[in-house]
């Protein structure tokens, strides 16, 4: 007889006999959900940040900041820099002719979250340019901020989180009030943002050099000419990158803290979940005595019989996992939530899930091994006369 | 007391899952002890912050406000003492290795008094203008002793003389405070002052300050950010008790995350343990009505399963938070320098919130088999018809 086939039915007398023992099958079930779900819970924080954040970049696009800037508030570019750099080769050309590039501005905003305590908004300049360069740009209710006017425009999820962030709402910069007289979505980062026009608000803020500059590039491949030209010219001090390395490079900070946190509990979870199911693989093996050895003793080998212990185990320890990733996803996947001054939507990811199912796994072969050697070792004629 | 060796014949009676299960428990309150210890952390940060504290910064960010800011804010009514300071970001080497130096005046003392440096200390650091005071954690990330130079890297801030690094003296180090979770370092405010380019300097990026009543501080600080809302430089103020109250961090409520973790960890225990005392009850169920039968109470039998169910709940409890307690130790070896979180402090609330769940735990494990021990049918026990 093949091992496969011995396999097969050794693993169906195991799943027929779960209802005997089903609160003691549950037990890694359980365990394994609350593995799961407590480590998807806290990844979907870091998997929504991150994909907001790439979704952020566009690999068409370059951003420049001034050297060894870590974030787009540090960065400053004088203006005179900036015209130099919207000159530089590789530029796609708006349809008059100009370079599509555009100067920005990044400020933080002290707003109010929801729950009344103090954090701040990021308020960005957009130039003429702004929505040229950034087709995912749609205004969703009210207008556009008009150029040289104090006017702003909030993005859509803003007002999940800060307060006063709707159309008609009034925020506080340092020269007054500035009305918000329009929404937009981006579908990104910006959705949680202000954005105003760089220079009226370069003025309110008193900031005398922009942030950044954005362009967007003529082709993929002039990246290479244009960072060259940046680089190599002496009087510029900056740090040329596509947009998605830019992110790539500011994500790597938290999406490392929250990971290392997040892996940490869920290690330590999983250990936990790891001696239950060990304990229940025993008691298994351990009920099944007599069926395994009458088994043996008509001719099964010992291996098919370690295989079906571990493949129990891991029959159950992956249900557990898809109930705790479900209970994850229908807590937390597409709920609007927030960082710092981020807002994006946390994600119970297929990727993620997939993982669960890896660790599910992983702890099913450790936890079925040992009870499977006993399993397969135990003496034949001892097993039959057990009671 | 008698109890007890039938007690130990039931929990050893199947030494493997005994030793399964305790040690289950054992992790499960290992988390539990990190999760309510880091709370704690959180809780006593709260407690420690001090009334009379505020700090104001620039409500705009930005490269600073001039340092005549600290002197109309010393002209505040209610405002005792004020210190102004500068902030050095940068790196040790690598950009990997995050590290942040306060510059501070000579004020300092007068606000940050309880932060252990005594006067003396301070005085051998005025003394030299690239002295720096670090706080033990500090020393001991960057491998540092008293007499040591210590080197880092600032992008950020631009010095006249074009160099991005920035050489200090270690003249002293002292001990940490929990306000202060990843540990300090005080450097000299001239001597970042005096190297920024002249257009930067006579800056400072934070003020902070004593109110002379503790019980009005949310007045001064109002009074301050009041003061200063229609100026160039409008501030944004906060007391010390309001910015380390509420477990805040960005926006994320730490009690509730915490919560969430420690329970799910307590229900996963619940279930094994629970099942684990229902298995052994149901073994031993023509024994208890033996025991039923020579005359031993129903009152008898529920003390003897809630104990053989909460001696390795509670010796797992005790385990596991001995755990938490070391690990919590080891985090600042285990993690990335510098990282951003406080550590888990095992405070006497924690053992008693373990305890109290450990036993939560175990009479839980144990209400549905008392339930049937209690309502067993003797004969039927005994015959073995269960």
């Amino acid at each position: 007889m093949n091992i496969l086939r011995q396999i097969g039915i050794v693993s169906l007398i195991n799943f027929r006999s779960i209802r005997l023992r089903l609160w003691r099958s549950l037990v890694i079930v359980v365990g394994m959900a609350c593995v799961i779900g407590v480590l998807l819970s806290m990844l979907s924080l870091t998997e929504g940040m991150l994909a907001a954040y790439m979704k952020t970049g566009d690999p068409g696009r370059a951003l420049v900041v001034s050297a060894g800037s870590q974030s787009e508030g540090n960065s400053s570019i004088p203006r005179d820099k900036a015209r130099l750099i919207m000159d530089a080769p590789g530029i796609a050309k708006a349809p008059d002719g100009s370079p599509l590039a555009d100067p920005g501005i990044n400020s933080g905003v002290p707003v109010y979250r929801l729950n009344g305590r103090r954090a701040y908004n990021i308020l960005r300049g957009f130039g003429s340019k702004g929505v040229m360069l950034r087709p995912e740009f749609h205004m969703v209710s009210g207008r556009m901020f008009r150029s040289g006017t104090r006017e702003l425009i909030v993005g859509v999820s803003a007002k999940s989180q800060f307060k006063d962030m709707n159309v008609g709402d009034k925020v506080i910069l340092p020269d007054g009030e500035w009305p918000i007289v329009g929404s937009f979505t981006t579908g990104d980062l910006l959705d949680g943002q202000l954005i105003g026009d760089t220079e009226t608000v370069m003025k309110a803020i008193r900031r005398p050099a922009y942030n950044s500059i954005l362009v967007r590039l003529a082709s993929p491949s002039s990246f290479s000419a244009f960072k060259g030209a940046l680089t190599t010219n002496p009087a510029l001090a900056v740090d040329p990158m596509l947009q998605t390395e830019w992110y790539k490079k500011i994500s790597e900070g938290f999406s490392t803290f929250f990971k290392v946190i997040a892996y940490g509990i869920g290690i330590i979870m999983a250990v936990g979940a790891l001696f239950g199911c060990l304990n229940t693989m025993y008691a298994a093996v351990a009920a099944r005595g007599r069926e395994i050895a009458t088994l043996r003793a008509i001719g099964y080998g010992a291996f098919p019989v370690a295989v079906s212990v571990i493949l129990e185990a891991a029959v159950l320890s992956v249900t557990g996992a898809l109930i705790g990733a479900s209970i994850a996803w229908a807590l937390y996947d597409g709920v609007v939530g927030s960082f710092g001054s981020n807002v994006f939507k946390l994600t119970v990811s297929p990727a993620l899930i997939g993982m669960a199912i890896l660790w599910a796994a992983a702890v099913a072969v450790l936890g079925g091994f040992f009870p499977s050697i006993r399993a397969a070792r135990r003496p034949v004629v001892e097993a039959l006369r057990a009671t | 007391m008698r109890y007890l060796p039938l007690i130990w014949a039931a929990i050893m009676r199947k030494p493997t899952r005994t030793v399964l299960t305790l040690l289950s428990v054992t992790v499960a309150f290992t988390l539990f002890g990190l999760m309510i210890g880091l709370n704690a952390t959180f809780d006593m940060v709260a407690e420690k912050a001090r009334a009379d504290r505020i700090f104001t910064w620039p409500r705009f960010g930005g490269n600073g406000v001039p340092v005549a800011v600290a002197r109309q804010v010393a002209a505040i009514p209610g405002v005792k003492a004020v210190t102004a300071m500068n902030f050095l970001p940068g790196y040790v080497q690598d950009p990997k290795n995050q590290v942040f130096v306060l510059m501070v005046d000579q004020n300092v003392a007068s606000v940050f008094g309880d932060y252990g440096v005594s006067p003396e200390q301070w005085n051998v650091v005025w003394k030299d203008r690239t002295g720096i005071v670090m706080s033990r954690m500090q020393a001991q990330r960057w491998h540092k002793k008293i007499g040591d130079t210590f080197t880092m890297i600032s992008k950020q801030i631009k010095r006249a003389d074009g160099k991005t690094s920035w050489d200090f003296k270690v003249l002293a180090i002292v001990d940490d405070i929990p306000q202060a979770g990843n540990g300090f370092i005080f450097g000299n405010y001239d001597y970042i002052d005096k190297a920024k380019p002249p257009a930067d300097q006579g800056k400072v990026n934070e003020v902070d300050l004593l109110a002379d009543d503790p019980a009005a501080s949310s007045a001064v600080a109002e009074r301050i950010d009041h003061a200063f809302a229609n100026s160039a430089t409008p501030m944004q103020t906060i007391t010390e008790k309001l910015a380390r109250s509420g477990n805040d961090f960005g926006g994320l409520d730490i009690k509730k995350i915490t919560h969430g973790i420690a329970l799910a960890g307590m229900f996963m225990v619940l279930f094994l343990t629970g099942n684990g005392i229902a298995e052994s009850v149901r073994e031993r169920f023509a024994e208890f009505a033996t025991l039923k039968t020579i005359g031993f109470t129903d009152r008898a039998v529920t003390i003897m399963v809630v104990l053989e169910s909460a001696l390795p709940c509670i010796i797992g409890a005790a385990l596991g938070v001995g755990v938490a307690a070391v690990l919590a130790r080891q985090i600042p070896k285990l993690m990335p320098p510098n990282f951003g979180i406080p550590l888990p402090t095992i405070s006497p609330m924690v053992l008693v919130w373990a305890a109290a769940s450990a036993v939560v735990v175990a009479l839980l494990s144990a209400a549905l088999p008392i339930l049937r021990l209690t309502r067993m049918d003797i004969a039927s026990a005994l015959s073995g018809r269960t």
